[in-house]
């Protein structure tokens, strides 16, 4: 994906959240097979399905609960790119943004 | 001359197959070099059957002076006590293990499973298996806590899954050539010359843990292991990156994460699935720091390491 698809795409999703796109932000994944689960759903989905990404993953566009998670403090994330690195996300990201696949 | 006695228990050969492998100084060297008389070693020993019985009594007699016992695997106790799962030359092995500890002038546990009863002592541990003075944390193991060798020490501890090469026979040369006194040892008894730095200290992945860029995938060059995939190399006693195997590499050196293998819980969470390369967390925060990190200092650490990162930290800085 080159800058101008990754803006593009990253717009798109930023469109999805702001306008009211339901997600599953609970439950937070407790352990490592809740965890692999959710991953598990996201393999199953068409690469190109942004929107149900989206929606298993849990994505909202704002830090997240008492301690203000963010992506940016993410381990996936990649902050010059502006990129969650989990291969099955895959996505551009703000550094604002959180998901329930967050880790530090 | 320092005579020396090899034996296993509950074993899988591994850390034979490692001492075979020693480079610096090699098998060969300890013969030659530094006046090591193998008595007996299971992949090298001549004798069998009678002859072997008779040169263990000769030992457990103090017939033949016995200065290096040298025990490899676990001491398996089962069934009920009595040993019987692992009998050698003609009695349960656990008996010549406590005969030979008590006229050996030095004993040296190699690899995890004659330290602290590694993989056979995993739950529910059906072999009955411990190590020769620890059952994975606990002190006592089959030795009992107030075991000392002629010389004075307690059990030598090389852990390991297995123990390097180079630690077993540069420990084997200190002991035969009159060192063994100057060994410090740990809480664990390990040799703190080769177990007081971390797995982590000499890795490559260092500037991707310094700013916090993960690993995704075994192999992967890029990244580090300890976010994701488990590695445990910030708080494993080893100097695996430091001494490396084969003289060129080692597990997170080619994007395999550090099992964690020197330390006594090993393996980690009994091996219960989803806990085998897979970094354990709590909402998302590791449950094991790197030694020494509060949770606090973690997440501040991790915010500003994240805020400094250089563009090429996230690159592939290995391919041009």
């Amino acid at each position: 994906m080159n800058s101008e698809q990754q803006r593009a795409q990253l717009k798109k999703i930023a469109g999805l959240m702001r306008n009211g796109l339901k997600t599953q932000t609970e439950p937070f994944p407790e352990t490592e097979r809740e965890f692999a689960a959710i991953l598990d759903q996201l393999r199953a989905l068409d690469p190109e399905n942004i929107e149900a990404k989206l929606v298993i993953s849990g994505f909202v566009d704002h830090p997240y609960g008492p301690d203000k998670q963010r992506c940016m403090e993410c381990m996936y994330y990649l902050v010059h790119r502006e990129w969650c690195d989990l291969p099955e996300l895959a996505v551009p990201v703000d550094a604002d943004w959180w998901c329930r696949l967050w880790r530090i | 001359m320092a005579n020396l006695l090899w034996l296993q228990g509950g074993a899988c050969s591994g850390n034979t197959m490692s001492f075979l492998n020693a480079e610096e100084p090699s098998a060969c060297d300890l013969v030659t070099d530094f006046g090591v008389n193998v008595l007996w070693h299971p992949s090298l020993g001549m004798e069998l059957g009678d002859n072997l019985k008779k040169l263990l009594r000769a030992l457990t007699s103090g017939e033949i002076a016995l200065d290096i016992f040298v025990f490899e695997g676990t001491v398996v106790n089962a069934p009920d006590g009595t040993g019987e799962w692992n009998r050698f030359a003609g009695r349960p092995m656990k008996d010549w293990v406590a005969d030979l500890a008590k006229v050996a002038s030095f004993t040296v546990a190699i690899g995890d499973c004659a330290t602290w009863g590694g993989i056979p002592a995993t739950a529910p541990n059906p072999s009955e298996s411990q190590g020769l003075q620890f059952l994975k944390r606990a002190h006592g193991g089959f030795l009992g806590k107030d075991y000392k060798s002629k010389a004075g020490l307690p059990v030598i501890n090389i852990p390991g899954c297995p123990a390097h090469p180079d630690w077993i026979t540069q420990i084997v040369v200190a002991v035969a050539t009159g060192r063994g006194g100057d060994l410090t040892l740990d809480e664990f008894q390990r040799p703190k010359t080769f177990f007081t730095s971390f797995t982590q200290t000499g890795c490559t992945r260092n500037m991707h843990f310094a700013y916090k860029v993960s690993a995704t995938e075994f192999g992967q060059r890029k990244g580090c292991l300890f976010y994701d995939l488990g590695c445990r190399g910030p708080m494993t006693h080893s100097p695996c990156n430091r001494i490396l195997w084969n003289r060129q590499s080692s597990k997170t050196r080619a994007g395999m994460p550090c099992l964690g293998c020197t330390e006594p819980e090993f393996p980690f969470f009994e091996l219960a699935p989803g806990t085998v390369f897979k970094t354990q967390t709590v909402m998302g925060v590791p449950k094991d720091m790197p030694s020494g990190v509060d949770k606090t200092g973690y997440v501040k650490l991790t915010a500003a390491a994240k805020a400094a990162s250089p563009r090429w930290a996230e690159e592939d800085i290995f391919v041009v």
